[in-house]
């Protein structure tokens, strides 16, 4: 619980950025933010300093800061983040995939949708701590697949439901107006749904990129296949061995990935698609 | 029944080289169970290369008839011709040109790949410069490279009645395509309208809720008269062409006006209040 408040408090500053779109207002939203995130690490550090110093469980945030600079000068974080980085991806990409091109084939079959859409709301559903002894058996104890699978399943439905929600959101005279040149079902995805769609595929893609991260995590902590320690894996370890301070690094470091992610997916939105992001300028 | 007898002899005319040929359309929307006549006997012809405006309130069906004759709509029943062969024919062999109230212009193309759309999805080839005339034509040069978002209202109904042209169609479907703009642009697109489309004679059929634009664009203007809608009259325009803009101040435009308003109001046509 602790550490999703202080996951939150350093993921607000791209949020604050990226929705303070208007020129006008990135200032002050950055301001508000720096300032808001600045205040509650202050209230942290003195809580935790003259309330529970007591008590183990609650390191400052200096104590945690200074070991997320050793994690960097000593390249531990690179060794360890690269394993979950690579799961997260993999998992991103598969389901990304999977997931737009079944919503391609849901519109372009509309039987098709009324078949499997309740099937793959299960897998959104799905406790994922039933599937862990399934996939591990599956894909073998040494291998990231379960990891990666994981990721895929909490990124898979959100983008499933954002791409046909894009592709539905084509423009109805657009589309009619291809079928009176003579065009087809796929003529009118090609010209006019995937495009009415990239924007809400990459809103979409911009949640899942900060998902896949978390869910990387969340395989690796739940002892989902193997393959070598990411960084769930040695949040585990160092919890047990009672290194709070570690074990907040950690989080630090898998929130600022899991922010990286979203920032990334965010500007190559920007890129691909300029008639929204940037139409009404000038 | 308002047809005045003079206009029925191209009604019943069946010859081949008709441009528009409906006869007894008829057309019912489902709703669930119920279901909803939105046209019923339907008749009206028009020469090849004639201009008819259909005339009427909403709900009278009008675009209806036109989704019709685009092959967007199916019939319930009755014959829809366009130069002798059935809208689905005219639709798969790219006869058609086609522009709605709203411009539907895809905003991440520029004005030039907006009026190439038809012929990317038709496979009609067309060369680069009669694009480039085709701009000119609608008085859009400068703007090739605009996409639609810096675009005006009138400038994006410019590109659409482009991209319907671009096709060489033979037949020209104009749903209120200048219905959404203000009245003073409304004119001046209505003057540019008759002269790209005395340039390239195409048999057209627009509609329209303003009677002075049918006036003014039509050879014959059919009124409709809603739920269900029917045409309810056929008035020949015998104005002559070129037409030009001091017609509109001519006391024959004038009578042809207040003849379509008297036959719009005065019969029954338009509904009763609750949603013109």
């Amino acid at each position: 619980m602790a550490d999703d408040l202080a996951g939150d408090v350093v993921a607000a500053v791209p949020v604050a950025a990226a929705v303070g779109r208007r020129r006008g207002q990135i200032g002050t939203s950055w301001t508000a933010g720096v300032a808001g995130g600045a205040g509650l690490l202050l209230a942290w550090e003195l809580i935790a300093l003259y309330w529970l110093h007591q008590r183990d469980g609650v390191p400052t945030p200096v104590a945690v800061a200074r070991v997320m600079w050793h994690d960097l000068t000593s390249h531990y974080i690179f060794h360890v983040a690269s394993l979950t980085v690579k799961e997260a991806l993999q998992g991103f990409v598969v389901a990304d995939v999977a997931a737009i091109a079944l919503a391609i084939a849901f519109v372009q079959f509309p039987p098709l949708e009324r078949l499997l859409l309740r099937l793959t709301v299960a897998t959104y559903c799905l406790p994922l701590i039933a599937l862990v002894p399934i996939l591990s058996s599956v894909f073998g104890s040494q291998s990231t697949a379960p990891r990666a699978t994981i990721a895929a399943l909490l990124v898979f439905f959100t983008t499933l439901v954002g791409t046909l929600l894009g592709l539905r959101s084509a423009d109805a005279s657009s589309l009619e107006l291809v079928r009176a040149y003579g065009g087809g079902s796929w003529a009118q995805l090609r010209k006019v749904r995937l495009k009415s769609a990239l924007p809400y595929i990459m809103a979409a893609l911009r949640i899942a990129a900060p998902t896949a991260v978390l869910g990387a995590l969340i395989g690796e902590e739940l002892g989902a296949g193997g393959g070598g320690s990411g960084i769930g894996v040695v949040m585990i370890s160092t919890q047990q061995r009672l290194q709070v301070a570690d074990t907040w690094a950690l989080a630090g470091w898998a929130t600022l990935l899991a922010g990286l992610g979203y920032v990334i997916v965010g500007l190559v939105g920007r890129a691909v698609v300029p008639w929204s992001a940037t139409g009404r300028r000038s | 029944m308002a047809t005045r007898p003079a206009q029925d002899r191209s009604l019943t005319s069946s010859a081949s080289a008709d441009g528009i040929s409906i006869r007894a359309l008829h057309k019912e929307f489902r709703l669930g169970r119920s279901s909803v006549v939105a046209l019923e006997d339907v008749n009206l012809s028009t020469p090849q290369g004639s201009f008819l405006a259909l005339l009427g309130p909403s709900g009278c069906g009008k675009s209806t008839v036109l989704r019709i004759l685009a092959d967007l709509e199916q019939p319930t029943s009755g014959e829809v011709m366009v130069h002798g062969e059935p809208p689905s024919a005219t639709r798969r062999q790219h006869h058609l040109g086609i522009a709605f109230q709203d411009a539907a212009l895809l905003p991440w193309r520029s004005v030039t790949a907006n009026i190439r759309l038809p012929l990317e999805v038709s496979g009609v080839k067309v060369p680069d410069a009669a694009i480039a005339d085709l701009i000119a034509l609608v008085g859009l040069d400068g703007f090739e490279k605009a996409r639609p978002a810096q675009l005006s209202g009138g400038m994006r109904q410019r590109v659409a009645i482009a991209r319907a042209l671009v096709v060489e169609p033979k037949i020209l479907l104009l749903d209120e395509p200048f219905g959404a703009l203000d009245e003073m642009t409304r004119q001046r697109l209505n003057l540019e309208l008759l002269r790209i489309w005395t340039e390239r004679v195409t048999t057209t059929l627009l509609v329209t809720h303003s009677i002075s634009e049918a006036v003014f664009l039509a050879d014959r203007v059919a009124v409709m008269s809603p739920r269900p809608g029917r045409v309810a009259a056929l008035v020949d325009v015998d104005l002559p062409r070129p037409r030009t803009p001091d017609m509109l101040r001519s006391p024959n435009f004038h009578d042809l006006e207040d003849e379509l308003s008297a036959l719009l109001f005065q019969k029954g046509v338009a509904p009763s209040g609750d949603d013109v």
